[in-house]
Order: C-alpha cells, then sequence, then structure tokens
C-alpha cells in the first residue's frame, strides 16, 4: 500500500493545528516580546472547559464550544491584567516574563491534573459513528476536515484583522516600537490586553479541535506549545505568513520522517529541526 | 523517624542539584531549563550499570559523571550560540529530546516501564543500604560538592563568570575568552547534576523517564530562585523550603495523588509570586 497520500495528509492536519497555534503565540509575542510559556496550557484549558460543559454537565455542544474558547480567552486576559502587565511596567526583563509564565504553566498544568486526573480524555462521544472522507487515496476524519478549514478561517481572519482594520494597524504599531506607539497615542496597554484575549482564544480553538481529534491530557499543553513556537522560529518571527509556512514545514518534517524512523521521535525531531534553523537561518525562511 | 530520614534524603539530593544549577543560572547568569535532563543521565547511567554489569556503586557515579560531561560538551557548544531568552528555549529544546531518548530507546532505558531494582550502594567495603547510613552518604556527597562549588565561586575563574554576567562584551575586551568560560561552568554544572541522579536512583531504586521532565528542571530552578541566585547557601535554603513545606500538605490530609499535584501548583505560584515581587529570592545577590 502506498503511504504517501496519508502522510501527506497527516501532514496536513499537524501543520492547521500547529498553524492556529504558531499564529497565537506569535500575535502576543509580537507586542510583548517574551515567550510566553503558559500560552500552551491555555489551549487546553479550552479543551477541558468543552469537556467539563459537554461531558460532565451534558449541555449543547456548540454552547460549550463557545464557552471554552471564551473560557480560554479570559483566562489569558485575567493573566495579563494580574501578571504580566504589573511586570511589564516594572520593565521586567523578558528572561523574567518568561520565568513567570514558566510558574504559571506548572502551577495551571498540575490544576488541571487535580481537577481532572491525568488520564486521557477525548471530546468526540461518538468517534466510530464519525463520516470518514476519502481524498487522494488517503481518508480523514470529519474532524479533520473542520481542523483544516478552521486553520484556513483563522489565518484569514487574522491576516485581516492586522492589515484592514485600526485595531490590527495598532497591533502592528505596538509591535514596530512600543514606546512610539504610546506617544502617538495608542492605550498600548488595553490593546496588549485584547490581544491576549484573542491569542489565548485562539490557542483554545486549537486545544478544543485536539480534544475532538485525538483527546487531550493535562501534560499536553507545553509540548504542543513548543511545535508553535518552532514553527514561528522556523518561518521567521513577526510574519503571519512566516508562522503559517513554519507550521506547515514542522508538520511534513514530523510526519515524513516517521516514514523512517518511529513515531515517538516527534518532538525529538521538532527540537533538532528548530536547532539545525537556529543555527543556520536564524531569522527563518520568510525573513531577510 | 524514617519518614524524617527520607525526606532530609531527598532535600540533600535537591540542595545538591540546586547548587550545581545555582553555578551555572546565578553565577554564569545563564538561564538554562535542561538540569533533569543531567540528572537523569547520571540516574540511567548508574541504574543500567548496576543491573546489567558488574560495575561497583562508585565507578558507575564516574562513568555517569563523564557521560553527562561529555553530552553536555556537545550541547553547550550549540547553546554558546545563544543568549538570554533563546538560550533559555534552546535548553528547554533540549531537556525534551533527551527526555524522549528515555522514554524511547527501550533496548537500553525500558522506556515507559522504567528500571527497577536498582541494588542499594555500597562504597569501600562499607554497605549503606539502610536508610540512615545512606543519609550519611548523601550528606557527605553534599558537604563536598558544597565544598567544591565555593571553590569555584570564590576563585579567579568564578570572578570572571560573575564579570561576564554583568558585562560579557568589556570583559572580552579584557582579553578573557568568556566562551570558554560559559562552556566550562555548563558542563561542571552537568557533571555535579549527574552525580545527584546515581544518588537518586540508587535510594528509589526504580527510576523511569518521568522524573526526568522539563517539571524537574523548572523545580530546580525554582528551588534557586527561592533561596536566590548567585548565593550557595541559597541553594540550601530553597531546596529546604521546597521539599519540606509541601510535606505539611500531606499532614493536613490531603491525598498521596493530590498532594504531588499541589507542590506543582505551591511551586509554580512560587515562581510567579517571587518574579513580581522579589525576583533575586530570598537571600539572593543576582536577578535576572
Amino acid at each position: 500500500m502506498n503511504v504517501i497520500p496519508q502522510l501527506i495528509l497527516n501532514s496536513i492536519i499537524a501543520g492547521s493545528i500547529y498553524s492556529l497555534i504558531a499564529i497565537s503565540f506569535s500575535l502576543i509575542y509580537n507586542v510583548t516580546k517574551f515567550f510566553n510559556l503558559a500560552h500552551g496550557v491555555l489551549a487546553i484549558i479550552g479543551g477541558y472547559t468543552v469537556f467539563y460543559f459537554a461531558q460532565i454537565l451534558n449541555w449543547n455542544i456548540y454552547i460549550a464550544i463557545t464557552f471554552g474558547i471564551v473560557f480560554a480567552g479570559f483566562i489569558g486576559l485575567i493573566l495579563d491584567k494580574i501578571i504580566y502587565l504589573p511586570l511589564r511596567r516594572r520593565k521586567a526583563s523578558n528572561m523574567i516574563l518568561l520565568v513567570a509564565s514558566l510558574g504559571i504553566m506548572t502551577a495551571l498544568q498540575a490544576l488541571l491534573s487535580i481537577l481532572f486526573t491525568n488520564e486521557f480524555r477525548t471530546l468526540s462521544r461518538n468517534i466510530n459513528e464519525q463520516k470518514i472522507f476519502q481524498l487522494l487515496n488517503g481518508s480523514l476524519t470529519q474532524t479533520q476536515v473542520i481542523i483544516i478549514f478552521v486553520a484556513i478561517l483563522i489565518t484569514i481572519f487574522i491576516v485581516l484583522l492586522l492589515f484592514k482594520t485600526q485595531f490590527g494597524k495598532a497591533i502592528r504599531a505596538i509591535s514596530d516600537d512600543d514606546e512610539v506607539a504610546k506617544i502617538v497615542g495608542i492605550n498600548t496597554d488595553k490593546i496588549i490586553s485584547y490581544v491576549f484575549f484573542l491569542g489565548s482564544a485562539i490557542a483554545g480553538i486549537a486545544g478544543i479541535l485536539m480534544g475532538f481529534d485525538i483527546g487531550i491530557e493535562p501534560t499536553m499543553g507545553l509540548n504542543l506549545l513548543l511545535k508553535g513556537i518552532v514553527a514561528v522560529i522556523i518561518g521567521g518571527i513577526g510574519n503571519v505568513y512566516g508562522s503559517v509556512l513554519g507550521a506547515f514545514v514542522l508538520g511534513f518534517a514530523e510526519n515524513f520522517s516517521m516514514w523512517k524512523i518511529a513515531g515517538e521521535w516527534k518532538d525529538a525531531v521538532a527540537f533538532i529541526l528548530l536547532i539545525i534553523f537556529l543555527l543556520f537561518k536564524p531569522r527563518g525562511i520568510m525573513n531577510k | 523517624m524514617d519518614y524524617l530520614i527520607n525526606i532530609s534524603i531527598l532535600f540533600s539530593i535537591y540542595a545538591i542539584l540546586g547548587l550545581s544549577l545555582n553555578l551555572l543560572v546565578g553565577y554564569g547568569g545563564l538561564l538554562s531549563i535542561s538540569h533533569a535532563a543531567f540528572y537523569g543521565i547520571g540516574a540511567y547511567t548508574t541504574a543500567i550499570l548496576l543491573t546489567k554489569t558488574n560495575f561497583g556503586f562508585l565507578s558507575s557515579v564516574i562513568l555517569g559523571a563523564l557521560l553527562a560531561g561529555i553530552i553536555s560538551l556537545l550541547i553547550g557548544l550549540v547553546l554558546s550560540k545563544f543568549k538570554g531568552d533563546y538560550y533559555a528555549l534552546v535548553s528547554l529544546g533540549f531537556n525534551i529530546i533527551i527526555f524522549s531518548i528515555f522514554l524511547n530507546w527501550q533496548s537500553l532505558t525500558k522506556g515507559p516501564f522504567g528500571i527497577a531494582g536498582i541494588p542499594k550502594p555500597e562504597l569501600l567495603g562499607v554497605d549503606f543500604s539502610d536508610h540512615f547510613s545512606f543519609l550519611i552518604l548523601v550528606l557527605i556527597f553534599l558537604a563536598l560538592i558544597y565544598f567544591i562549588s565555593s571553590f569555584i565561586v570564590n576563585s579567579s575563574f568564578g570572578r570572571v563568570l560573575k564579570a561576564i554576567r554583568e558585562d560579557e562584551v568589556a570583559i572580552s575586551v579584557f582579553g578573557y575568552n568568556t566562551f570558554y568560560f560559559k562552556l566550562i561552568i555548563f558542563i561542571i554544572a552537568a557533571m555535579i547534576a549527574s552525580i545527584a541522579g546515581s544518588l537518586y536512583a540508587v535510594y528509589i531504586s526504580f527510576i523511569d523517564p518521568s522524573s526526568f521532565q522539563v517539571t524537574e528542571s523548572v523545580f530546580i530552578l525554582a528551588i534557586i530562585i527561592l533561596g536566590g541566585l548567585a548565593n550557595l547557601r541559597g541553594s540550601i535554603l530553597g531546596a529546604l523550603f521546597l521539599i519540606f513545606l509541601p510535606e505539611l500538605l500531606r499532614f493536613i490530609g490531603f491525598p498521596l495523588e493530590i498532594a504531588a499535584q499541589m507542590r506543582q501548583v505551591i511551586y509554580g505560584l512560587i515562581l510567579v509570586l517571587l518574579m513580581i515581587y522579589k525576583p533575586q529570592g530570598l537571600i539572593g545577590e543576582y536577578k535576572f
């Protein structure tokens, strides 16, 4: 049997999830300039919120999903207000911000374990009843088709937001130089807090989609985020198209490496790719 | 009583880990999130040598430290290209790569099942199989390593290292090759961490990859940041706090499983609070 078509499809699905994390991470990175290591846990929080409302309380699934997305965004907003904003006001170095986010990640991840145990949870109740689509000699589940469409829609949405709206202009001004942005009258703290909400909500979407596709567990967040960061760096920091491109490069690299070596080495492959890029092309594919 | 001895042994092992990481992060100013990887290299080397060959404990400690030295030399060469938060990110990547080697090189490490039945150590004809005599052994190691560490930081090497941390450009103008200083301290820290790993392996007599994850590196980082960077007594103090305080949770009546997670919540929160209110820790002499 020819495995290449299925490998291509798997790479596209992985690339779609990574691009959601990469885009949302780099939105926040561009306005704050630090590695927010708590970002991945917010994705998982989104997933568990849906799990809680849809499977424990038996609410309507669409309402649960909306709740999950908003709740992830809300947590991101709160973290900015009570932790990152005070640190930024004090002009804390980005190492301090990184360590603080590391602490948040550890605490939230353990909190999820306490609330939901470390068991693997899946959000789709009828996994065997899912429609299977055949494409190019490979197959895709209904969830996976949705993942690809959502990734495309979010990318278009972010590009339009950044380049066609006042809000996007403000974001780009802050990523260029937040001091100058402040001088010309942009309320940077307010814009940054909106960006935290938006970025965290998109991370939540990624976590929810993963929950429907392969399932989630509390400790997944860091690895997911690191994939997003790898994608952002491969593509070129600060470039939306770069992040998406990087995500797909990573998706393809991981899945095609599985052709030759066992799948468990995926994480190692991602980091070796990162190190190679940082050493030889540190500004990424898209940046000159 | 046995319980108190048990906690004291764990405290000593973490104090050794803290001392060695403080050499790197506190005195060298290099934020590494990979310490658990070298800790694991020591633990696995000792576990494999003692269960599969006729090597004695002491030679397994030495071989583990040498292996950690070689691997840290290679990793340190890559890390020398990076600074600040990129250094932290890439070191974290190496932790994940080494963790996935522990997890996936099943013929050597038995993967997720771990290695059981690691014999208690015998050293120079003395048997350290009961907990009290093992505590004495660990304390001897701790005292030795404290002595070596304070020798390093008070030597001219240590002074140059601190100067590099404060102003690398200035110190290289004076003709010091800063590259070697940063590489050597990375190797020393890794080798000491490996010794702590060897002690841990023979004490617990069972190891699996989960003890050497990124969260463990974060825990060691929390120890030295809480105690205080660039202060050796701070690392002892930090280990004292973070090992003994969470034990109180067990007395309040949390079940074992939750207590372990609560420990993570606590040190995560401690990291965040320290970053906001006291980034130099309790008695630290350096902050990021």
